[in-house]
């Protein structure tokens, strides 16, 4: 294909990407220098670094810090082995596979504010979970600020587990018959076939759900804020806590809150830069 | 069958039972709340059997009119329903079947169009029509524009092609709140221009719809549409890429030499073999278009999708009951349910194909 017919192709998603993500992100950049607020858009001024001096000596902002770690830990690795795990035992069965894969989705499909509030529902009082917590301990369960952030954690295994699950399932598909049988042939056990044939065909796949997981796990918005809300913000992850600042209808600070927003960024990017450094090398020798 | 077998077997679709329970319990819980009578749901030990059941949730939620039948609702979207499946259906099976597509998105549409006439529905139903227009823009724009770029990143061999690659790959891992503020300033930046030179007051006569009344950016469905668009983009052309990767270059080569132009080839030839990896990115798109939470709470003040506004009445402070919340959920999350069902083995080929290269 030559040059021309290659920009033809590819010009309007080009366009789109520079007008709606690189513009935005030098606003963000230029607007995070500056003291803007909601009800006064129009008028930014020049502040200098005065933001991210403001931000990096907030408590909220490192509590918030804190917790999205702890979320990206927790959630990131539990999600993958469940998921493996589980699309493992999907591969095995026969009939009415479709059946179960259909059920295991819902939670991934379901809108996830949606998902969330039928989740805190459970919770709730009169929900069954609380319900079946005060038969069992004789003490009503309570949303607090104790434990909604292992509420959170849990509710987001249950809506992206099955991310992990159905591409692992996706992946065990295209598993070529015949490595499996001479590993069977060659007497290997079901384990030692897992960790010697079907892992390492999964290889590519594992890095690619650990990478997707990682992300969207660290920019994980519409859960927390429907469980934690303003009742407990210490339960905010970087994002909620970056919005709240920012949108507020009286008090949004635009400025401060892109600040937070570059800080994202740069966080984000400090843990991608050598997936993106592998996979620009791959591209590389793909072409020569 | 011998004995060690079986018990594996057993053990298998045990776990799975109970990992389906794990998934669908908190459906089932707000499916079967959102039929009770509010006293059931009050009591302090769950009613899980033997309750009266009541569709006055849903009636609430939808309907500005108390005391519908809400079985003639349900008959009448059941018709539509099966009318459309029966298109679809008949699409399917045919050889040159594309008009019957048309002919069921078309029924779905009149269905929808003539449902206010019919019954008087709350602004919720507006609610629903937005979300649809959004969805459907989306994919359309964002499936388009990202065929065209992905066939073009697969078959140039150029560094600019894997610059561009990796440009968006690093898009794809950058939060919203990135975007969702300059977004917002943006718009009313441009709203302000429109408004200071009285563009805002013109009537555009071709795309004057009944719901605009002020000429604008933000609190359009556009400006939403564009932005997930944009968000969605990164994804959009790394899917296709890779399943372009798999064509064979033979096959427009081969069209080509024939005397057809590049762009014929790719419409005439390529295009007819991508429907399962249309279908596929297209179930994501969907997906994410549908359930957007963030970009319409900020871009679109009062022109919300349904996520926002479950969220804004179901919140603490709206006096909406527990039931209708429940309601809502079920109403918001049946639809989608549906199109997963149908199109379930597309998404598991599109994440085998797609992603193992990825």
């Amino acid at each position: 294909m030559t040059r021309r017919t290659f920009w033809g192709f590819t010009i309007p998603s080009v366009i789109i990407m520079l007008v709606l993500m690189v513009v935005p992100l030098v606003t963000t950049i230029w607007l995070s220098f500056n003291e803007l607020f909601l009800r006064d858009i129009n008028n930014p001024t020049w502040i200098g670094f005065d933001n991210y001096r403001e931000v990096l000596g907030d408590e909220e902002f490192w509590a918030a810090v804190r917790f999205t770690l702890l979320f990206v830990a927790v959630t990131v690795p539990i999600n993958m082995i469940f998921g493996l795990g589980v699309a493992l035992l999907l591969d095995k069965v026969g009939r009415g596979r479709s059946i179960y894969l259909a059920a295991l989705l819902l939670p991934f499909i379901v809108t996830p504010v949606v998902g969330t509030l039928i989740y805190k529902d459970l919770f709730d009082r009169g929900g069954l979970l609380a319900w079946l917590w005060e038969v069992a301990t004789d003490e009503p369960f309570l949303i607090t600020s104790g434990n909604v952030k292992w509420l959170i954690i849990v509710q987001a295994i249950w809506h992206v587990m099955p991310f992990a699950m159905i591409t692992f399932f996706a992946g065990l598909q295209t598993l070529p018959e015949d490595r499996v049988e001479a590993a069977s042939i060659d007497g290997a056990g079901y384990w030692r076939q897992l960790w010697h044939v079907t892992l390492p065909h999964l290889r590519v796949l594992i890095l690619f759900v650990a990478l997707i997981s990682i992300m969207d796990a660290y920019r994980v918005y519409d859960s927390v804020f429907v469980f934690a809300g303003d009742r407990f913000t210490d339960a905010h992850t970087l994002q909620v806590y970056t919005v709240e600042v920012a949108v507020d209808p009286q008090i949004g600070r635009v400025g401060k809150g892109n600040a937070i927003g570059v800080l994202n960024v740069i966080g984000i990017f400090v843990v991608l830069i050598p997936f993106l450094v592998i996979s620009y090398r791959d591209q590389i020798r793909e072409r020569t | 069958m011998n004995e060690q077998t079986l018990r594996s077997r057993i053990g298998v679709h045990g776990t799975l039972l109970i990992l389906v329970v794990w998934s669908v319990v908190p459906f089932l819980w707000a499916f079967q709340t959102s039929i009770k009578f509010t006293r059931d749901v009050a009591s302090k030990t769950p009613v899980l059997w033997g309750y009266e059941t009541t569709a006055s949730a849903y009636n609430s939620f939808w309907m500005k009119d108390d005391d519908i039948q809400m079985w003639n609702v349900a008959a009448y979207i059941a018709v539509i329903a099966a009318v459309a499946a029966f298109f679809g259906w008949s699409g399917r099976r045919l050889e040159n079947g594309r008009a019957f597509f048309f002919a069921a998105a078309g029924v779905i549409a009149l269905g929808l169009w003539q449902f206010p006439n019919i019954w008087r529905a709350e602004d919720e139903y507006d609610f629903l029509i937005n979300s649809i227009i959004v969805t459907v823009l989306t994919m359309l724009i964002s499936l388009s524009i990202g065929l065209l770029a992905g066939y073009g990143l697969a078959r140039y061999t150029g560094i600019s092609g894997a610059v561009i690659l990796i440009i968006a790959l690093g898009f794809r891992a950058l939060p919203r709140s990135a975007f969702v503020l300059p977004y917002f300033f943006g718009a009313t930046r441009i709203d302000q221009w429109l408004e200071d030179r009285g563009i805002a007051e013109w009537d555009f006569p071709l795309i004057d719809v009944p719901f605009i009344d002020e000429f604008g950016v933000l609190d359009s469905k556009i400006a939403i549409v564009m932005a997930l668009v944009a968000v969605n983009q990164p994804f959009t052309i790394w899917m296709f890429r890779s399943f372009f990767m798999d064509v064979p270059k033979e096959i427009e080569e081969a069209a080509m030499m024939d005397g057809a132009t590049r762009i014929q080839a790719f419409r005439k030839v390529i295009i007819p073999i991508m429907w399962p990896a249309i279908i596929a990115t297209g179930l994501f798109t969907l997906l994410l278009a549908y359930n957007e939470y963030l970009f319409v709470r900020v871009l679109a003040p009062t022109e919300w999708t349904l996520p926002v506004a479950i969220v804004s009445l179901t919140g603490g402070e709206s006096s909406r009951t527990i039931t209708e919340g429940a309601a809502a959920s079920v109403s918001i999350t049946l639809p989608i349910v549906i199109v997963i069902i149908l199109f379930q083995k597309h998404l598991v080929k599109g994440l085998g194909a797609g992603a193992v290269k990825g």
